[in-house]
């Protein structure tokens, strides 16, 4: 019951602000006296419906790739709420167990960043594209109409004139996917594929091949140069944002069903050469001579380590990821003792928890650990007892879990540093064999030896058989020894002072200390190496599998079946799959040596090759830009966005602009997009939490774990027919249209085999889903979920209409080929979002024993003998197999360097409020939080270059002095930004932050069917430095690369400042 | 001990969540001319539009009885009993979250004027991430300009000895609370358990309390939404009915659903922090506590001394903001 004023109110309340206050104000008084008792208050009269589990669904948030466990509330068939999911050890220190009753799960509420939180604007932004945008002007000039689905998806498929309507395009046929889809046979694929890629490799003679082939030479991008593949590859399907469950179904799609080999990701603009570092000092000798991939992230034991160095990245922001580190991280500083040091130029959130802040020198990574090793080695400080197991029985005699490659002997050859001594080298054994000293005499040794102990000589250096040899830890040592604590420092940007007080303290805790990285030191030209002497940190005190130190995480289970679950999908064999063959657009995974342009033309290759990396994302479209391998036809962009993300992205531009180098561009996207801007068709993807996924976690998971998104609402998509289904436009029917129209195996009916259709996104998420429900082996599967449990799971989905949700269909997706109906166990899954091991058993473990509950238990390689056998496409000189110090050099070998005019160092960081590109320009909360980014420098470096805090100023380059992004059709955008003078920074160092600068995501004004929408300003707020940073000088049209981990470069530029 | 932070709050109130943008939008609905920052534009109306009256003996004279009739319970109506829920077995090393949930469960067995709900503070373990911001947001459908629980941060020292400092500051649920008084419509008071509501269906929008308070505890609900500024076209894209459904869904404040319809409460209300009532009558954590992924915020029943917040509250680094101003809050912080 309202009083008289409360009534009243709206006028009152303006008639009060704009005139007459003094009076209204008691006059308000004195009503409200009367009104003593209002209704009472109390738990009685509290309705709170966001408890309960029929309005809760769990999902997976991916805001950003940490893909955090979410629990999402619903009312009314609206998210209105997002909070962490308790049963995931993402969000709860330790989760609460996979049994719990869902009823109190519901009840229980976890942790979750603040841009998770806000995923409710993403869904929920005004301008979020529902339904198929036809490109209705130039390219770029951001004029659409809308046109029905089916129709999108005959004129993408059929191709033709589809922009006679356009002036200048009157007559440009254009090629659509059926017309690029020269080669569907499955078996010419098949009988080629070797074939061609043997000519690369110069093992097949071209008149031989095409011979053999003559039938189907029509099919190959060039005849002449088989190892190209099929006309198929120029179908280029580039994801930015996209993991596990999506990836794998998209793979199926462009590989398998389509024959295209080029589909890859973002991860080099992410972090690549931090993963390419740990597969390669993690990787496993395997009899024959190969090294077998066996992980990729390692870190730190945050909740048993007493001293954690964190290389430019740190526990709150970015990183792998903010939920699940910040709350390990601050109680153990706050409670356990910890010490953390953070290495960053930037003072960042981490660093405030820091027991010191080292303000490197962007890129000098390497020489701080190199300053750190010789120091170690100097002072005795190296672990050598765990070092000195040379295989699996010494470690296993030591008590140790893992061992290293320290002892082993590395064979010089007149280039230098070659490949590992073999034992049948010295006549001592097998060429499987390694070779280590023992007492200065050489042993032969197996690595994987769980018998015979062997343990070495660590600092060896000799001629054997005539054959130079030096032990890994002796070159290792000799490389740290090569430069004075003094030039090091130097390097480093720091003092000796400053190195010797980090090393001395990190040295302390013996197994308890750990070095941690993610993106800052590895985007680098010398990232790779920068992330492998991180690594080293580790080896060298001997903290692998401890309590305390370097850890593999709990691992998951296994959702592509690989372990025994109901469905196979890793092997996924389906009738008439193709073997999609050919060097990708981008040569990731490729050696140039290999390739009929290193047969034909030999060094320097036009562009790199990159044997050892993949999703080498910034070489896409400059690759078509030189048409290098070979042209694209037709692009295709999911939830990414290379023109605004890549560094030097606007070079890109030209291409996208230029029909000729690209004819066709199709984006996939939940917003027009910096980069879907300039698409010739906009398909709405769905947002996150509508969809489907399966990605990992992280190693700081330290039990084993699995997290599943499903949707949460109705898609706010359009709904469309796909294989006779009514469902959601988004990228998987997306995908299964075109795969309706073009006829692909593996699709439709008989999808996954005999009476299994593939027609709905379902039909392949349930399955992972059925998987991990299934577990890994006989007995681990999840129980079946009762009446109460089916019951609660129709409930908390009755606001979806059968376009996303039908029981009866959901059970025959969860059915296997034999009839047997996983769908029980899979709605356990699906109604808690995750499931997990038993907690107790790592606490119990904790209490037991030093080593962590889940161990590595193999060898750490200080030598890569696969990289120290590649060669650099441009110079053909072999690349260091021990990670090294090196300066900035781009692909020609020219030196990154400064200038007057462009002094500043350019590095750039997330908020955690803000992913790359997404996030903070459509949810309106983060904005609130964060409205623009500014162009921070040290208080010191403003004052000498005369700028003030709150000054706007543009960011220049020599490669782009008029310091603007070029838009083509839609002008050009200056990168001005507000200058804000922090203490927190390296003097000389220009720091921005991701997420801000748009152009798009309707910040400006578009037109769409004839008529102006206006745009939303305050998205363009901000900017985005990345069009201001280095062209490679030999590459001439993109950005810095790390040649080995293939990584973009976006910390070694330098820019300067002009008033604005 | 806690000068720092009383600088900071009184020198750096950048916590409202308020763009010029949205700054503008207030701009447009009241007609007043503004660029200032949303401090200033609140001082503006307090001070100088209402400062006057606050002053004013009719309003001190009359507010503290009601208050205090208030602070009895009398009208709270707690016949239903809690009813607890089983959570998970207690194990070693389990989260915090657990426990506290445990703590909350005993306290609602007992009768309201037995328990006194206290906040505490971890800045030692605040990571100034502004998750508990944008979740409290989220959770009471906070409109543009309203936020109960900013994170005020602030760079201190010089390089290379540099320091980020920051600060959660909900409202302090003081027990001697200068908003109350004030009011001249007692639509605010102190519930018997600690914490201190504002009636929304009393609320008049005077405003008095937002200027009484010295934590800045409280803003003003203009009536906004954070879609206000973006263009309409369902036939191209969402559209802002689909858009703004978020916005306007229920949000459960006290002992009420609330929906923001016309000009209906909680628009033209002052608002703030109410402990997330309607979650702790239900046996569940107020959301900054949970949501907090430097597990920074405790709550709990200070009268029990078995409970995490009276340990942390015991702690000799523990202190409260301006205790000089004698408002005995019940948040504490730890340094």
């Amino acid at each position: 019951m309202k009083n008289e004023i409360a009534k009243n109110k709206p006028m009152d309340r303006r008639g009060f602000l704009k005139t007459s206050a003094l009076l209204g104000g008691s006059a308000a008084c004195l009503g409200a006296v009367e009104k003593i008792n209002g209704e009472g208050f109390g738990r009685d009269k509290i309705n709170y419906p966001l408890n309960d589990a029929k309005n809760v669904i769990y999902s997976v948030c991916l805001q950003c790739h940490t893909a955090c466990p979410i629990k999402v509330k619903i009312e009314n068939g609206v998210a209105v709420k997002i909070d962490g999911n308790p049963y995931s050890i993402q969000n709860m220190n330790s989760p609460i167990p996979t049994s719990t009753d869902i009823e109190v799960g519901a009840k229980i509420d976890a942790g979750i960043c603040p841009k998770g939180q806000a995923g409710i604007q993403t869904i929920y932004d005004p301008y979020r594209v529902v339904k198929v945008l036809k490109r209705d002007g130039k390219r770029g000039e951001n004029k659409w109409k809308v046109i029905p689905f089916d129709q999108a998806v005959t004129e993408v498929v059929e191709g033709g004139k589809l922009f006679a309507n356009i002036p200048g395009e009157e007559n440009r046929v254009v090629e659509g996917l059926r017309q690029v889809r020269v080669l569907k046979d499955a078996k010419v694929a098949k009988a080629m594929a070797s074939d061609a890629m043997n000519v690369g490799k110069g093992k097949m003679s071209l008149a031989d091949f095409k011979a053999k082939h003559a039938a189907h030479l029509d099919v190959l991008i060039d005849p002449d140069q088989p190892d190209l593949g099929p006309k198929n590859n120029q179908f280029l399907m580039l994801a930015g944002r996209m993991e596990h469950g999506r990836k794998e179904l998209a793979k199926r799609w462009q590989r398998g069903a389509y024959g295209s080999n080029n589909f890859m990701e973002h991860t080099t603009v992410c972090e690549q050469s931090h993963h390419i570092a740990y597969k390669q000092v993690t990787s496993q000798y395997v009899d024959g001579g190969k090294w077998k991939i066996v992980s990729e992230h390692m870190k730190p034991d945050f909740r048993n380590a007493r001293f954690v160095i964190f290389f430019g990245t740190g526990f709150v922001e970015a990183n792998f990821g903010p939920p699940i580190m910040a709350n390990l991280v601050t109680n153990a500083v706050t409670n356990e003792g910890c010490k953390v040091a953070v290495v960053d130029p930037r003072f960042s959130k981490s660093a405030a928890k820091a027991w010191q802040w080292v303000p490197v020198r962007p890129g000098g990574d390497a020489a701080l650990i190199y300053g750190m090793i010789r120091w170690m080695f100097e002072n005795d400080k190296i672990n050598k007892e765990f070092l000195v197991n040379a295989n699996k029985a010494a470690a296993k005699k030591a008590n140790e879990e893992s061992w290293t490659s320290a002892t082993h002997l590395i064979a010089y050859d007149k280039e230098g540093p070659a490949k590992k001594l073999r034992a049948s080298d010295l006549g001592i054994g097998t060429s499987d064999q390694f070779v280590t000293t023992v007492d200065g005499k050489p042993v032969a040794v197996n690595t994987n030896d769980k018998l015979n102990p062997i343990v070495g000589d660590l600092f060896f250096k000799g001629e054997l058989n005539g054959i130079k040899v030096k032990s890994e830890l002796y070159m290792v040592k000799e490389y740290a020894l090569s430069k004075s604590m003094d030039e090091w420092a130097k390097e480093a940007g720091l003092s000796v002072k400053e190195i010797v007080k980090l090393v001395r303290e990190y040295t302390k805790y013996g197994r308890q200390a750990g070095a941690e990285m993610y993106r800052g030191p590895v985007q680098h030209t010398n990232g790779y190496f920068n992330g492998m002497a991180v690594i080293y940190l580790n080896m060298l005190v001997g903290n692998i599998d401890y309590n305390g130190g370097l850890i593999k995480g709990g691992g998951h289970y296994h959702e592509d079946g690989s372990k025994g679950g109901p469905f196979n999908l890793k092997k996924d064999v389906f009738a008439g799959k193709t073997k999609a063959f050919g060097h990708k657009i981008t040569r990731e995974g490729s050696y140039y040596e290999h390739s009929s342009y290193f047969q034909k033309n030999g060094y320097p290759a036009k562009r790199p090759w990159f044997p050892h990396t993949g999703n080498v994302y910034q070489e896409a479209i400059p690759s078509m830009d030189d048409a290098y391998p070979y042209g694209v036809k037709i692009l295709m962009t999911i939830m990414g966005t290379p023109l605004l993300s890549n560094p030097a992205a606007q070079m890109s531009m030209k291409t996208i602009l230029d029909f000729k180098k690209t004819p066709l561009y199709i984006a996939n996207d939940v917003a027009i997009g910096e980069t879907s801007m300039f698409a010739d068709y906009i398909f709405p993807d769905y947002a996150i939490w509508e969809r489907w996924g399966t990605p990992h976690v992280p190693p700081s998971a330290v039990t084993k774990m699995s997290k599943f998104r499903q949707p949460t609402i109705e898609p706010l998509t359009d709904v469309v027919s796909v294989f006779g289904e009514e469902q959601h436009i988004g990228f998987e029917s997306m995908l299964l249209a075109f795969a309706e129209k073009l006829g692909l195996p593996g699709f439709g009916d008989d999808g996954f085999g005999k009476g299994m259709p593939f027609k709905r996104v379902e039909d392949w998420y349930l399955k992972l889903a059925a998987n991990i429900a299934a577990g890994d082996h006989k007995g681990d599967a999840l129980p079946q979920a009762d009446e109460k449990e089916i019951k609660i799971f129709k409930e908390a989905r009755r606001h979806m209409t059968s376009a996303t949700f039908d029981f009866g269909r959901w059970a025959k997706a969860c059915t296997d080929a034999n009839g047997k109906s996983w769908f029980k166990e899979t709605i356990y899954l699906l109604n808690r979002g995750a499931r997990g091991e038993d907690f107790t058993k790592y606490t119990k473990n904790v209490e037991n024993s030093d080593k962590i509950l889940h161990k590595f238990g193999k060898m750490f390689n200080f030598y890569c003998e696969k990289v120290a056998n590649t060669r650099h496409s441009y110079t053909g000189k072999k690349f260091s197999g021990i990670s090294r110090y090196n300066p900035a050099i781009d692909y020609a070998g020219k030196e990154v360097v400064g200038s007057s005019a462009y002094p500043l160092k350019s590095i750039t960081y997330k908020p955690i409020t803000g992913g790359q590109a997404r996030t903070q320009a459509v949810d309106y909360w983060l904005q609130a939080i964060m409205p623009e980014n500014t162009i921070d420098l040290n208080t010191q470096t403003a004052l000498e270059m005369g700028f003030k805090d709150g000054d706007m100023a543009k960011i220049v380059s020599a490669d782009n002095p008029e310091g603007v992004w070029d838009l083509g059709p839609s002008g050009k955008k200056p990168m001005i930004g507000k200058i804000r003078t922090v203490e927190g920074l390296k003097p000389g160092v220009l720091n921005t932050s991701w997420s801000f600068g748009h152009w798009a995501y309707c910040a400006r004004d578009i037109v769409v069917d004839g008529k102006v929408i206006k745009g939303e300003k305050s998205r363009e707020a901000g900017i985005c430095s990345n069009a201001a940073l280095t062209v490679d000088s030999g590459l001439k049209n993109s950005t810095l690369e790390d040649l080995i981990g293939g990584s973009a470069v976006f910390y070694d530029s330098f820019v300067g400042l002009v008033k604005a | 001990m806690s000068e720092l932070y009383t600088d900071i709050l009184k020198n750096n109130f950048k916590g409202v969540a308020m763009s010029k943008e949205e700054l503008s939008r207030v701009d447009e609905k009241l007609t007043l001319e503004t660029d200032e920052s949303r401090r200033d534009f609140l001082d503006k109306f307090s001070k100088g539009i209402f400062g006057g009256l606050i002053a004013s003996g009719v309003v001190n004279a009359l507010a503290p009885v009601q208050a205090k009739a208030k602070m009895d319970g009398s009208n709270l109506n707690f016949s239903e009993p809690f009813k607890p829920f089983d959570l998970p077995p207690e194990t070693p090393g389990e989260d915090g979250i657990l426990r506290m949930m445990r703590d909350i469960q005993r306290a609602l067995k007992k009768p309201i004027e037995q328990r006194h709900w206290k906040m505490v503070i971890d800045l030692r373990k605040c990571v100034g991430c502004d998750a508990c911001s944008v979740s409290c947001a989220a959770e009471n459908k906070l409109p543009p300009g309203v936020i109960y629980r900013p994170v005020i941060q602030q760079e201190i020292g010089s390089y290379p000895n540099v320091g980020h400092v920051t600060l959660p500051r909900p409202c302090m649920h003081c027990d001697e609370p200068p908003c109350v008084p004030v009011c001249p419509a007692e639509a605010t008071w102190k519930r018997p358990d600690g914490i201190v509501i504002v009636d929304y269906d009393q609320c008049i929008g005077c405003r008095y309390c937002l200027n009484a308070c010295p934590y800045d505890a409280r803003t003003f609900d203009f009536g906004m939404e954070y879609i206000d500024g973006a263009a309409d076209a369902p036939k191209v894209f969402l559209g802002k009915e689909k858009a703004g459904k978020y916005e306007t869904e229920a949000s459960y404040e006290y002992e009420k659903e609330w929906k923001r319809e016309g000009e209906e409460s909680p628009i033209g209300n002052a608002r703030k922090c109410h402990f997330c009532i309607p979650r702790i009558e239900k046996g569940m954590l107020p959301e900054c506590v949970v949501t907090c992924i430097g597990r920074a915020t405790y709550f709990g029943d200070g009268n029990d001394p078995q409970s995490l917040v009276s340990e942390l509250i015991a702690l000799p680094n523990a202190f409260r903001l301006k205790e000089e101003v004698g408002t005995h809050p019940s948040v504490y912080y730890i340094k």
